[in-house]
Parts: structure tokens; C-alpha cells; sequence
């Protein structure tokens, strides 16, 4: 095979680096950029750096921001007494779009996992905790239902509750149009535990 | 279920071969190393979705070969066909499971959806070997008839995993915060009693069918048995809540021992099983031919107990060990399997039929040399 051109093969390497973007996928996403006019490209190159440049952490709620505080905490139609406890800012976009929730969040930045040498050091614990002290009537545990989400949320509620403050975890169960006949044994026995009166 | 016709290509030492195989017993016949337990392995893929004794999947493509494609044509009990493929690529390291022409998921749905006994000569371990022969023979059939058991199994593990790196962090001073083990002891304990508890039933209701298939291959009085104590000399509580309980009572009663070596020292992952006959441990007292008639118990009592617990009949492979079987005993055995199911039996023996006295009227016989199929046909036995 006749080997491409050294910058062609530099962007589809820098992409095959992005996650769920494979070889094949990169090449079409370079050789599509090959072809944009120059101005374009421009664009998106500005958009990237502009991106890098202007977010930053929120210093209160651990979040991906341009402000600080970034707009959920400083909105005003939040309501400060809830906090949701997440992984990963992703976990926030899914949880707003819901439009559901009007409490404020909390970033952890994943969750234990002794194998890859996280522990609640390499996670923002200590930072949570300040904030559970003043006013806060419920914490939300929203983390995976993993092994690992699990660990983090038994490690949590642990040092919450002796705080005094009400801690809830998300429930487990069927997803919303799915059919009881093809649920897995795990979900089904965590959906049966966690039924609610009607 | 039977598997009526199996094709594999660039698989070990068979470029392309393909077998069209009978309901009963197919004999799959000729010298060391012409690639028969290959068939075997094949078939093994298609079932477990691994092979039953190679540890990865790497060597497994004919040398040279990046890939290799095993397909099946399966029929269940009730009727019901399938086209079962797997297709490994080794740079990708990527395994492909097809069922009817769409991909399954996970490759762990597939396990017990077709289900197969495998008897080979290193299963002769599970009698004369250590605790973790008898836990891989235990966690096999148990696997394979729930998936509950399999799922908890892997979760237990994943979560051993974890707490043993927490358990040597603290040994070696690396972090010692003390809140750190409690969230992977309650998830230990949950998974940990969950397969305790499974292992604990089908110990109980095993141990019975090994005897019933034990009496049909001894003309005396022996009574295997098979015990399983996880808890030691402590009674086996009567509900998995209490055993969760206790297991995260043990938890805290060895902690500091556990600390101490680095590593958790309680849970399924510690079992035994205890194979006695008359009472007397095998390990120490059986004589070699007692350890056969046992192992070959227990690969056609687990034949019989998937078949009652997965709705399905198992394929029976049984992979060279008649070789160490005298001709009267193995003609017990065949004559007890061809009343089961369908079956496949690798044997250097030039003509089986003949030499083990067989009572049916229909095989399949299958040449294989060189990694190709020589010659195959039905044969009629007058």
C-alpha cells in the first residue's frame, strides 16, 4: 500500500486517539477536512484552541466551566439544598437534560478503583464534604452501577451519614420501554428490591 | 440439542475441513497429533466461546494464519435450527460471535445457551488434583445452568480483584485509611454469599446423580459422595441473608490477618469440595481405577444435571480417554452414553465399533490425518 502524506497521517493518527473514533472513521474525518476551504478548517481549529483556553474548573462544584462558579451554581433557580454526586461532567449534561432536576452538582472525577491506584484522594472528596455542612437537606449518589460506582457510593454514604444529612442513591431497575421478559436476572432482582408503593 | 454439520477454517492444523456428523455417537478417528481433539476444541468455541483448555485464543489460528472461522449448524431439542459462528482476527485480538446471522452482545450471554460436557485427560485433575481443579470443574456446570451464577461469579471476582490491591496497599504502607476496605467487604460479602449459596444447592443435589451414574459402571457396593463445607466446622446457615451475614462476621474476625498477608483470605475463592467414597477421602485412599469410575461420574452426572436444568441435552465430548480404560469398562460407558445424546469421541483405535462391542445400528466414523478429513461415513452395524 502506497504510503499517504506525512501531515495526512499525523491527523489521522491524532484522531484514532479520540475516543470511539477507530482508523477507519479517522481517515474519513481527515480526508473530509482535506477537503473543507481553508476557512473552515480555520473555524474548527479555533473552536478547538478556544475551547482549551476558556474552560476551566468550577471551583465549587468541580464541573467544566467558561465562569466561576460556573452557571448552574450561580443560577439563580437552583435550589442549593440538594446536591447530585457524579462522576464525570458527561454525567451532568445527561442528568440536565432530563430538565427534571433543579439541584446543584457535585463532580467527583470517577470513582474508587484500588487497580488504577484511585483512591478518595485522587477524587474530590474532601471538597464535598465543606459543602454538605451549611444547608444542604439531601445529597444525591448518582454513580454507575458498577463494582466500582458501588464501592464509592457505600465509601460515601459511610462519611455522610454521621454528617446528619439525608443521602439518596438512584434507583436501579427496567429502563422506560423496556420489556420485563428481556431484563436481565440483576436488574430484575434490584427492580423487585427497590418497588415502590403505588 | 445436536450439532449436525461443523466447518473450520485456518483453525490449529485444519485449513479448511468440514464434518456432517450423526444424532448418536460420531467417532472422530486416527493417529496422535492428525488434529481430532482439534475438532473437539472447535466445537468448544462454538458452545463456551473459548476453547476448553488453551488459555487464549492467540495460538489458536493455523501458524501463519492472522484468522480463524469455526461455524456450526445446530439443532435444539425442541426443533429449532442455528447457524452458530465465531471468527477470532488475532491483530484486533476480536472475537465474533454470530448466532442466526446477527452478532450476540457479550460473549458471556452465550454461555449455557448451548450447552456441552467436555471430558478430556486433564479433567482427571478434578479428582486427583488441588481445591482450584474442583472450583473450575464446580464454577463450569454451575456456569453453564445459570447465568445468575456466572454473572455473580465474574462480579465476585472483579471486586476480589479490588480489595486484594486495597489489602496489599495497606501491607505495604502505601495507604492505610481505614474506611477504605468496608466498601468492597459488603460487596464481597453479597457476591461471595450469593455463590456459596449456589454452590451449596448444587452440591446437594449433584451429589446424588454421581451416585446413581457411579452404581451403572461398578458391579460392588461403593457410595460416592461429594461434600462441601465453605464455612469449615460451622453449621451452613439456612438463608443467604444470614450466610451474607456471617461472611461479613468472618470478615471481621480475620482482618488483621488479612492485612497481614496482603490478601483476602475468606470466600468462595478459598473452596473445596470433599470427593469421598465409603466415607474415605479419594485423594489418599482410591486406587487408580477408583479415580476413573469417579471422574467419569462426574462428567456424565454434570451431562445429566445440564440436561435437566437447561431444557436442553448437552453435547458430550469425550476426548481420548478411553486410552487408559480397559475394553470392558469402556464398553459400559459407550453403551451408557448412546442412550443420552448425541456424542463425540476422539480415538486412535483403527475400529472402535468393533473392538467395544457396540449394540446400535448407526455411527458416523471420521478419518481425520493431517489436519483434513480422510474419510467419512456412516456406518451400519449389522
Amino acid at each position: 500500500m502506497p504510503r499517504p502524506s506525512d501531515s495526512l497521517q499525523r491527523l489521522i493518527e491524532e484522531f484514532t486517539r479520540l475516543p470511539g473514533i477507530g482508523r477507519k472513521s479517522a481517515q474519513r474525518l481527515a480526508l473530509y477536512i482535506l477537503k473543507l476551504p481553508a476557512g473552515e478548517v480555520r473555524e474548527i481549529a479555533g473552536a478547538l484552541l478556544d475551547l482549551k483556553e476558556k474552560m476551566k474548573y468550577c471551583s465549587v462544584c468541580w464541573n467544566f466551566t467558561e465562569t466561576d462558579p460556573c452557571p448552574i451554581c450561580s443560577g439563580p433557580r437552583r435550589d442549593p439544598g440538594i446536591i447530585c454526586v457524579v462522576e464525570e461532567p458527561n454525567d451532568v449534561i445527561a442528568i440536565e437534560r432530563t430538565s427534571e432536576y433543579r439541584g446543584l452538582y457535585h463532580v467527583l472525577g470517577g470513582c474508587l478503583s484500588p487497580l488504577e491506584g484511585i483512591g478518595p484522594e485522587e477524587l474530590r472528596v474532601r471538597e464535598l464534604l465543606p459543602r454538605v455542612g451549611k444547608g444542604v437537606g439531601e445529597v444525591i449518589l448518582a454513580l454507575s452501577a458498577t463494582i466500582e460506582g458501588e464501592a464509592t457510593t457505600i465509601y460515601l454514604t459511610k462519611l455522610l451519614k454521621p454528617i446528619g444529612v439525608p443521602v439518596t442513591r438512584l434507583a436501579r431497575g427496567i429502563s422506560v420501554g423496556g420489556d420485563l421478559e428481556f431484563t436481565d436476572e440483576a436488574t430484575l432482582a434490584r427492580a423487585l428490591e427497590g418497588r415502590v408503593a403505588v | 440439542m445436536v450439532l449436525s454439520e461443523l466447518s473450520i477454517k485456518n483453525f490449529r492444523n485444519h485449513t479448511h475441513t468440514s464434518i456432517e456428523c450423526c444424532r448418536g455417537v460420531n467417532f472422530l478417528l486416527g493417529n496422535n497429533g492428525q488434529g481430532k481433539t482439534n475438532i473437539i476444541e472447535a466445537i468448544s468455541y462454538l458452545c463456551l466461546t473459548k476453547s476448553f483448555y488453551a488459555g487464549s485464543d492467540t495460538l489458536v489460528p493455523k501458524f501463519g494464519e492472522g484468522m480463524f472461522e469455526v461455524e456450526g449448524r445446530i439443532v435444539s431439542d425442541g426443533g429449532k435450527p442455528f447457524v452458530v459462528r465465531v471468527a477470532y482476527l488475532r491483530e484486533t485480538n476480536e472475537k465474533v460471535f454470530m448466532i442466526n446471522g446477527r452478532r450476540v452482545p457479550t460473549l458471556s450471554s452465550v454461555i449455557g445457551k448451548f450447552p456441552i460436557v467436555i471430558f478430556s485427560p486433564e479433567h482427571g485433575s478434578v479428582t486427583t488434583g488441588g481445591p482450584s481443579e474442583r472450583r473450575k470443574f464446580l464454577d463450569m456446570v454451575i456456569s453453564q445452568s445459570s447465568r445468575a451464577y456466572f454473572k455473580d461469579l465474574l462480579g465476585y471476582r472483579s471486586v476480589l480483584r479490588q480489595r486484594n490491591r486495597v489489602l496489599l496497599d495497606m501491607k505495604l504502607g502505601r495507604q492505610g485509611g481505614n474506611g477504605l476496605l468496608a466498601p468492597w467487604n459488603e460487596q464481597l460479602a453479597a457476591l461471595g454469599s450469593a455463590v456459596w449459596w449456589k454452590r451449596h444447592t448444587f452440591i446437594t443435589e449433584f451429589s446424588p446423580v454421581v451416585r446413581s451414574v457411579y452404581s451403572h459402571f461398578v458391579d460392588i457396593e461403593e457410595r460416592p459422595f461429594l461434600e462441601y463445607r465453605p464455612l469449615g466446622g460451622r453449621e451452613f446457615p439456612a438463608t443467604q441473608e444470614e450466610l451474607s451475614a456471617v461472611f461479613l462476621e468472618i470478615l471481621a474476625a480475620r482482618e488483621n490477618e488479612e492485612r497481614r498477608f496482603g490478601t483476602s483470605l475468606v470466600g468462595p475463592h478459598r473452596d473445596d469440595v470433599a470427593l469421598t467414597l465409603d466415607g474415605r477421602d479419594l485423594r489418599s485412599y482410591a486406587s487408580q481405577g477408583q479415580h476413573k469410575t469417579f471422574i467419569i461420574s462426574l462428567k456424565l452426572g454434570e451431562f445429566l444435571y445440564l440436561k435437566s436444568r437447561c431444557n436442553e441435552t448437552p453435547l458430550l465430548m469425550l476426548d481420548d480417554v478411553f486410552a487408559e480404560l480397559d475394553d470392558a469398562r469402556t464398553a459400559r460407558v459407550i453403551a451408557y452414553i448412546e442412550r443420552v445424546g448425541q456424542a463425540f469421541l476422539t480415538s486412535t483405535h483403527r475400529n472402535p465399533i468393533e473392538s467395544w462391542d457396540m449394540n446400535r445400528t448407526e455411527y458416523r466414523t471420521i478419518f481425520i490425518d493431517g489436519g483434513a478429513v480422510a474419510e467419512q461415513k456412516t456406518v451400519v452395524h449389522a
